[in-house]
């Protein structure tokens, strides 16, 4: 009567692990899976050319500067690189009238004031860090009077660098 | 007589043993590497999908399922993975790994009946917003994906 006892014991120590919810494993099998984001940069202008014209309607009398603005254009900009700030330049060496420019309301960064828009890159947007945004670009012409008329071409370039 | 009890004892240690000596799943295919390198504007977060290693198991004698789990101590990246075109079983949802997760179903119901190995694609998805910046400021994410094959 011991042994049989002990036979029993032994097999309801076989019986509990399936009895209580233990699954068995078969087996595993594993491999190593490597993520690796690459430094990516991205910079669109939305919204094509912009035409900044003075005419009579933008004249007032007795003041010899004349102003045009446009704000039909928006940057868009995405980076994962961090300490990354936006510059402008122009490529028109020798411009008749003046051309300025503000960034109005980034999603990130902070706009630096109206930016006279010169061949030198000039700080327009800075700390837009890891960041993927957006701005309206706001342009000014400014005509004096005695400056006469006539048409400045300006090919505008934006560039996210490091600050 | 006396030695009945002792043969099962010996039984009951020993085929646990047995069983993990055997390669019951392993994955095809080898290491994998996940970049994401193309200026993806207005893509928000980057993505990148592999689909280049396999799973293969070989069937049970009773229903089973595969699990999956992962070990990627700084997680700084997402990855999911999905199991594509199982040759038996049903599919999980796509899993979402996550350094120190506990197994997660990912495909079950595996019949005891039927072809004697079976396969499916693993399909990975690696995945970063701008915001959590590049591999070569924060370096690389690398996970070590387990897959257990076990009774359902």
């Amino acid at each position: 009567m011991k042994i049989k006892a002990r036979t029993i014991f032994c097999l309801l120590l076989c019986w509990f692990p399936a009895s209580v919810g233990f699954s068995q494993a078969f087996g595993t099998g594993n491999h190593t899976v490597t993520v690796q984001i690459l430094p990516v940069t991205d910079i669109r202008i939305i919204g094509g050319g912009v035409n900044l014209t003075v005419a009579a309607a933008d004249v007032v009398a007795g003041q010899a500067t004349m102003i045009a603005t446009d704000q039909s254009s928006q940057l868009q900009w995405a980076t994962n690189s961090s300490a990354q700030k936006i510059t402008v330049s122009t490529n028109l060496a020798t411009p008749r009238f003046a051309l300025v420019l503000q960034a109005v309301n980034p999603s990130a960064g902070s706009a630096s004031p109206e930016v006279a828009l010169s061949m030198s890159p000039t700080n327009l947007i800075v700390g837009i860090g890891r960041s993927a945004g957006t701005c309206t670009l706001r342009y000014t012409g400014i005509a004096d009077a005695a400056q006469g008329t006539g048409t400045d071409n300006h090919v505008i370039t934006f560039t996210v660098q490091a600050e | 007589m006396t030695r009945l009890p002792v043969f099962l004892l010996l039984l009951l240690i020993a085929c646990p043993a047995r069983q993990n000596a055997h390669s019951q799943v392993i994955v095809l295919g080898g290491d994998l590497l996940l970049q994401v390198a193309a200026p993806a504007l207005p893509q928000d977060p980057l993505s990148v999908i592999s689909t280049a290693a396999s799973l293969q198991w070989n069937r049970q004698n009773v229903v089973q399922k595969i699990t999956v789990s992962t070990s990627c101590p700084g997680q700084r990246f997402s990855l999911k993975v999905f199991a594509l075109n199982a040759s038996e079983g049903v599919a999980a949802p796509e899993v979402t790994l996550t350094n120190g997760m506990p197994d997660v179903d990912f495909i079950t119901n595996c019949p005891r009946m039927g072809a004697k190995v079976n396969t499916a694609i693993l399909r990975y998805t690696a995945s970063a917003t701008f915001s959590q910046g590049n591999s070569t400021e924060v370096g690389n994410d690398t996970h070590i994906v387990t897959y257990t094959i076990l009774e359902q």
